[in-house]
């Protein structure tokens, strides 16, 4: 079971130990983006072979939903590090994949697939819901290098990460897009999960819907205040609350507060 | 043997440590001088091969010569062509030679022999001054090889330590550390305060930085006008300053003004029109002219000359500290140009071949019964002696480095002396 998927987890590694060379040596993006391309490539098969055996999509599982979650976020390192030519994100982003594709691969991941969880309306929420996390996922690295990156500029040090990290114009940039879309992604999916509970459990109100709107709410926040003064840390400290919110849900309103609406 | 004629290398050279500016200004060679005395050198045949390193540092002339005292011929050449005494030009002088010759051009091309140490510019003169040696024809085998495997050396030390990283001078610590806020300093607006010496200068490093949009304010409104004009900076009212804070990005104070010129409420106030968007202060002037408690404002990025000259010092120090590393790699990449240079020597070569020759004798001598081995052995040590003779004459007395060498590399690959 999952060869491709510990194959997926394996590229990762070795893309990590590539990324975190290429930031202290050559020039160049260095080959950590193929690798972790290839283990895109990989860790999809895995999805795949994980959707036909449970008859359903592979993510209606916790396992597959986080495995789900982890090759989303490295397409969105990878979509940023060809768009803005960065590799000093891959260092910070990259244990992130490959930490979520091993919990994809450990944790559960055979709940039989009920008549509730077919259907292309309930493919997107959940695949829009994981992509959101993504990008609030990326959000948060990137304001943990500009909190990094400002203490840096405020003492001096003008040394090799102050060198290779991007300037805090550009991090924060990169964040308002990430949060963007994020919050327009999480916001359609959280409409499309109402409109299939619906149909399906015909009315219904639970811990994580009420989680999802406290997570936007925060997002929008940060966007708002970004224009209005906060630009800076604060937006980023704001970006890092949010998502230990989206952690929150993942795990214990995931595990303890919601009832039906649960990856198992 | 003839030792004497082994292709030597030798560098004479004056730098700053040893001679004074006046002695280093008569032999600073133009790039036109240069090919002039790499003509000369070779011409009167003092070496096979020479470059010239001329920067406003140094002048050092590399050379491969045969035989001794060829470093007093060249003081006595440099002196006639420059018309300088040739104690003064001695004294000055340092002279190394062989593998110290080597090390010294690679130290040169890491920057450990600069005067801020660890610096880049020395690597492209380094590299300039092979490409005139290359045009002029004054650079063959050897020191086209020991100058490819300097700057090679010169990269590897850039790319593989940090002793290039931390800036070094007050205005480009500013320069980047201002870059790492906005981006791109191209696009934002410096307000320069002040058109005194420090403001001149400092108006020229940014701009030379790329910075598009420089304003200069000075109490004294034609030094403003004057200085504006010259770099092409715009010049705006010493009055409107505080109504130019919002619209500035990086506000620089060089005035002699004896109270702060930028208060703290004025920047609370440009702050709240620029919402939010980040500012940069800082202050060369003593007393301060941007009030110290800017700092403590949300977003604000303030230095002054104290705080920029601590990181000055930490950043020499951490230079300082990447030495060693560098000189590790210095010598790996000298071992190897070393033990290139080294199988210029003949007599490896000769060792070797004569090996191999004996090689074959004992192996065919094998073959007879030991009796007739005995009675064979003298004619065949005579053939071998034959043989050698004349290849190992030739190969001794060749003068001509690049063809020496390939000579040796010829033998070498006939008789497959690298076999092991």
């Amino acid at each position: 079971m999952h060869w491709f998927g510990w194959i997926a987890v394996a590229l990762y590694a070795a893309a990590e130990a590539l990324a975190v060379r290429s930031l202290f040596r050559s020039k160049g993006l260095g080959a950590a983006p193929a690798l972790v391309a290839a283990g895109l490539v990989a860790q999809f098969a895995d999805l795949e072979l994980v959707g036909r055996s449970l008859g359903s999509v592979p993510y209606r599982t916790l396992g597959g939903s986080i495995a789900l979650f982890a090759w989303m976020l490295g397409l969105a390192y990878l979509a940023l590090v060809l768009r803005h030519r960065e590799r000093a994100i891959g260092p910070f982003l990259i244990p992130f994949v490959l930490a979520f594709s091993v919990l994809g691969i450990v944790l559960p991941s055979h709940a039989p697939a009920g008549p509730a969880t077919r259907g292309s309306l309930f493919a997107f929420h959940v695949t829009l819901a994981i992509l959101a996390d993504a990008a609030f996922a990326l959000s948060f690295v990137l304001s943990l290098l500009y909190l990094i990156q400002n203490r840096q500029i405020r003492r001096g040090r003008t040394g090799v990460l102050f060198s290779r990290l991007p300037a805090l114009e550009v991090i924060g940039r990169m964040n308002r897009t990430s949060v963007t879309i994020g919050i327009v992604v999480l916001a359609v999916s959280v409409a499309l999960g109402v409109a299939w509970a619906r149909r399906v459990w015909s009315g219904f109100t639970d811990a994580k819907l009420v989680w999802a709107l406290l997570t936007l709410f925060v997002y929008g926040v940060m966007l708002w205040m970004d224009r209005r003064g906060w630009e800076g840390p604060r937006v980023a400290l704001l970006s890092i609350f949010g998502f230990l919110l989206v952690l929150f849900s993942y795990t214990f309103v995931n595990l303890y507060l919601s009832q039906a609406h649960v990856f198992r | 043997m003839s030792e004497g004629r082994e292709a030597r290398l030798l560098v004479l050279g004056w730098n700053f440590r040893g001679a004074s500016g006046p002695v280093r200004d008569r032999v600073a060679f133009t790039s036109e001088e240069v090919r002039e005395g790499l003509r000369r050198l070779l011409g009167r045949g003092l070496v096979s091969e020479s470059v010239i390193v001329s920067t406003c540092h140094r002048s050092e002339i590399y050379g491969v010569a045969e035989g001794n005292g060829v470093g007093e011929e060249l003081t006595r050449f440099i002196s006639d062509w420059r018309g300088l005494e040739r104690d003064v030009l001695e004294k000055a002088a340092f002279r190394r030679s062989g593998a110290e010759a080597a090390r010294h051009l690679f130290r040169v091309a890491a920057g450990l022999d600069s005067m801020a140490l660890g610096e880049s510019e020395v690597l492209g003169q380094v590299r300039q001054a092979l490409s005139i040696a290359r045009e002029t024809g004054s650079s063959r085998a050897v020191l086209h090889r020991l100058f490819e495997s300097a700057v090679r050396a010169g990269k590897r030390v850039r790319t593989e330590t940090e002793i290039g990283v931390h800036p070094l001078s007050i205005a480009s610590i500013a320069v980047e550390l201002a870059n790492k806020v906005f981006g791109e300093l191209s696009e934002q607006t410096v307000l320069l305060l002040g058109a005194g010496e420090t403001g001149t200068l400092f108006a020229r490093h940014v701009l030379e930085a790329g910075v598009r949009h420089l304003k200069i304010a000075n109490r004294t409104p034609e030094h403003a006008e004057h200085l504006a004009a010259r770099v092409g900076a715009l010049p705006v009212a010493w009055e409107s300053v505080k109504r130019e804070l919002p619209s500035a990005d990086v506000v620089v104070g060089t005035t002699a003004s004896p109270e702060p010129v930028v208060l703290r409420a004025d920047v609370e106030a440009a702050m709240r029109q620029r919402k939010g968007r980040p500012m940069f202060f800082l202050d060369l002037a003593m007393p301060p002219d941007i009030e110290p408690e800017v700092r403590g404002i949300y977003n604000v990025f303030a230095y002054d000359l104290d705080g920029l000259e601590d990181v000055a010092a930490e950043n020499r120090r951490r230079r300082v500290r990447e030495v060693p590393r560098v000189e590790e790699i210095l010598e790996e990449e000298l071992g190897r140009f070393l033990a290139w240079f080294g199988n210029l020597s003949v007599i490896p070569t000769v060792t070797d071949l004569k090996h191999r020759f004996e090689e074959i004798r004992d192996r065919e001598l094998e073959r007879f019964a030991p009796g007739d081995r005995e009675r064979l052995r003298p004619l065949a040590d005579s053939i071998v002696a034959k043989l050698l003779h004349e290849p190992m004459r030739r190969l001794k007395n060749e003068t001509d480095a690049a063809r020496k060498l390939e000579r040796l590399e010829a033998v070498r690959h006939l008789f497959d002396l690298d076999r092991d």
